[in-house]
C-alpha cells in the first residue's frame, strides 16, 4: 500500500515541479528551435531528430533532476517523517525513481509526437509510419533513461553534497548507461538486448540504493 | 506483550557513539505512562540521539528501548504507529500544502482515507492551523511549521509522543498553547516524551524530568522533588582582589561539589551539603592567602533552580 500511496504523491509532486514544466514545454521547443538552427539536416523529419535530441538528453537530465531532488531531501532530513512511519524505506527510493521516470519518459514522447504531428502538417509525412519507425529509438530512450534514473538515486543516496552528486551522475550514469548502447553501434547484438541489458543494470543499482538507504542513519 | 510496570518504555544501558565521540553512556531510564516526561540536557548532551534511537532513526547503538513491551531492535511496523514524532527542525516537502502533507502522513500511519479528513479537521483546529490547510508548506512561517509538525505527529492518535526541543523558536501565545496540548494529551492517556535545553520551558508541566549531561543521566524524578532540593545545597560566592589564573586551589578543599568561574576573579562554589559551608569557607580564605591573593569577599547563597540544574549537568560524575 504504501508503494503506491508514495508513487501517487511522487507523481503529483514532480509532474507540477517548475523543473517538469519547464521539461514540458522545454523539450518541444528545444528539439524545434535546434532543428531550425542546426546545419546539414536537410531531409530528416523533425520526429527523428526531436528523438535523437531526446535520447541524448533525456538521460542527463532525468538522473540530474533526481539526484538533486533526493540530496535536498536528504540535506533538509525530510525523510526523517516517512522513516519513522511504518512502511518499507526502499519504496520511498522506488516511488521517487517510478515518477521521476514515468514524468520524463512522458515529457519525452509528448516532445516526438508534437514532432511527428509538426511533420504531418508541413511535410505530409504520415504520423504513424513515423512513428513506427522510431520504435527502437524509443527502446533505446527508455533504457537510458531508466539506467540515468536509477544510477541517479544510488548516487543520491550515498552522495554527500549535491555538488558531488551532479558530478558524480555527468562522469559515471552518463557513462555506464552508454555501455547499452554498445551492441547497436558494433552490431554484435540486437535492441532487445539493450532492453534488456538497461532493466538488469537498472535493478542491480535500485537494488543498490535499497541496501544502502535501508543501513544509512539519518 | 504489555508491560506491567506502568513504563510505556524502558530505555536500557543505552550506549552510541559518533566516530571517536562518545554520546550515550550507558543510559537508562523508564517513562510512566500517559506522564509527561521533559528530557533536558545542554545542547550536545545526547538528547536528539536518544530520540533518534528511540524512534528507530538510528539504528547502531548498544543497549535497547522498550516500548510497550517490544524492542525496537525488532522495526516492527506496528511499533512505529505507536509513536508521534516531531523533529527539532520540521521539514517537509515544500511543494505540498498542509493538507496534503498531513493526508499523506496519516495514510502512511495507518490512518483510512475517511478518518484522515476528519482527524486533519480535528488536529488543525485543535492547533490554529486550519486556515494554512491550503498554502504550500514553503510559504509558511518558521511558527506555523512547528505546528504542522505538530499536527502530523498527533494525528494518527500515537499512544507515545516523542518530541524533539517542540517549543524552540516559538512564540510565547504558542508556547502556551503547546504546553496546554501535552496535558491535554497526557490527561487523555498519551505519554508525552519531549526535550528541552531551557530548564523554564519543562519545568511547568513535565511530571518527570530527567537531567541528562555529559551521555549519562543526572538525575530522574518528579519536578516537586528536584525543587524541594533548592536551597538545601548552598553555594558560595567568592570574590577576590586579585584575578586567579585557574581553578586549580580549588582541588585541595573538600566537600567542593563544583565551581564556577564567573569572571577572572569572582568563583560560585556548589557545596554537597550547606553543614560545610563554615569549612568551605575557612578552606577557601586560606588557600587564596596561601596563592599570594587577597579576599574581596566571600558569600555563602542558596541554590537556585537553574544552578541546580547546572550542577547536575556540570557534575564529572554518575548519577
Amino acid at each position: 500500500m504504501s508503494l503506491r500511496l508514495l508513487f501517487l504523491d511522487e507523481l503529483n509532486g514532480f509532474y507540477r515541479s517548475k523543473v517538469m514544466v519547464a521539461l514540458w514545454i522545454g523539450l518541444p521547443v528545444m528539439a524545434l528551435l535546434l532543428y531550425l538552427i542546426v546545419p546539414d539536416i536537410e531531409g530528416m523529419p523533425i520526429t527523428t531528430f526531436t528523438a535523437l535530441l531526446v535520447s541524448s538528453i533525456g538521460g542527463l537530465l532525468t538522473s540530474v533532476l533526481i539526484v538533486v531532488n533526493i540530496l535536498n531531501e536528504k540535506e533538509k532530513k525530510v525523510y526523517d517523517l516517512f522513516m519513522v512511519r511504518p512502511i518499507n524505506r526502499g519504496n520511498l527510493l522506488l516511488a521517487k525513481f517510478s515518477a521521476v521516470y514515468l514524468c520524463v519518459m512522458i515529457a519525452s514522447l509528448v516532445a516526438i509526437f508534437l514532432a511527428a504531428f509538426l511533420d504531418a502538417a508541413t511535410k505530409g509525412h504520415d504520423i504513424g509510419s513515423m512513428l513506427g519507425s522510431l520504435d527502437e529509438s524509443l527502446i533505446l530512450t527508455a533504457s537510458l533513461m531508466a539506467i540515468n534514473c536509477s544510477a541517479g538515486v544510488l548516487i543520491g543516496v550515498f552522495a554527500g553534497s549535491v555538488l558531488v552528486g551532479v558530478l558524480l551522475v555527468i562522469f559515471g550514469s552518463n557513462q555506464l548507461s552508454s555501455l547499452v548502447v554498445l551492441p547497436m553501434i558494433t552490431d554484435v547484438g540486437e535492441m532487445w538486448m539493450t532492453g534488456l541489458a538497461s532493466i538488469a543494470i537498472s535493478v542491480v543499482l535500485l537494488a543498490g540504493a535499497v541496501l544502502v538507504f535501508n543501513r544509512k542513519e539519518f | 506483550m504489555v508491560q506491567d510496570d506502568g513504563s510505556m518504555v524502558s530505555v536500557r544501558g543505552l550506549y552510541k557513539r559518533f566516530k571517536d565521540l562518545p554520546v550515550l553512556l550507558n543510559l537508562s531510564f523508564d517513562i510512566p505512562r500517559g506522564k509527561i516526561f521533559g528530557y533536558i540536557g545542554p545542547n550536545g548532551a545526547g538528547k536528539t540521539t536518544t530520540i533518534k534511537i528511540m524512534t528507530g532513526l538510528i539504528h547502531d547503538f548498544q543497549g535497547d528501548v522498550i516500548i510497550e513491551g517490544r524492542s525496537i531492535r525488532q522495526r516492527d511496523a506496528s511499533l512505529s504507529s505507536l509513536i508521534g514524532y516531531l523533529p527539532q527542525q520540521t521539514a517537509l516537502q515544500e511543494w505540498r500544502t498542509v493538507d496534503q502533507t498531513l493526508r499523506t502522513f496519516g495514510r502512511l500511519s495507518g490512518l483510512e482515507a475517511t478518518e484522515v479528513s476528519s482527524r486533519i479537521d480535528e488536529v488543525t483546529q485543535m492547533l490554529g492551523i486550519t486556515e494554512y490547510r491550503g498554502r504550500k508548506v514553503s510559504k509558511l512561517s518558521g511558527g506555523t511549521l512547528q505546528k504542522v509538525g505538530m499536527a502530523q505527529a498527533m494525528l494518527h492518535r500515537p499512544k507515545l509522543m516523542v518530541l524533539d526541543e517542540p517549543v524552540a523558536g516559538l512564540d510565547p501565545e504558542s508556547r502556551v498553547l503547546f504546553k496546554q496540548l501535552f496535558r491535554r494529551l497526557s490527561r487523555e492517556g498519551t505519554t508525552v516524551f519531549f526535550s528541552s535545553h531551557i530548564l523554564s520551558d519543562i519545568e511547568d508541566i513535565a511530571d518527570t524530568i530527567g537531567i541528562l549531561g555529559r551521555g549519562r543521566m543526572r538525575y530522574i524524578g518528579s519536578m516537586e522533588e528536584l525543587r524541594g532540593r533548592v536551597g538545601r545545597n548552598t553555594e558560595v560566592l567568592l570574590e577576590t582582589v586579585e584575578p586567579m589564573p585557574d581553578n586549580i586551589m580549588f582541588q585541595g578543599i573538600p566537600h567542593i561539589d563544583h565551581v564556577e568561574r564567573i569572571t577572572d576573579n569572582r568563583f560560585q562554589m556548589t557545596l554537597q551539603d550547606q553543614k560545610y559551608v563554615d569549612l568551605v569557607v575557612d578552606r577557601t580564605i586560606k588557600a587564596v592567602l596561601a596563592n599570594g591573593r587577597h579576599v574581596r569577599g566571600i558569600y555563602p547563597t542558596k541554590q537556585s533552580l537553574e544552578s541546580l540544574y547546572l550542577s547536575y549537568i556540570g557534575s564529572e560524575d554518575e548519577a
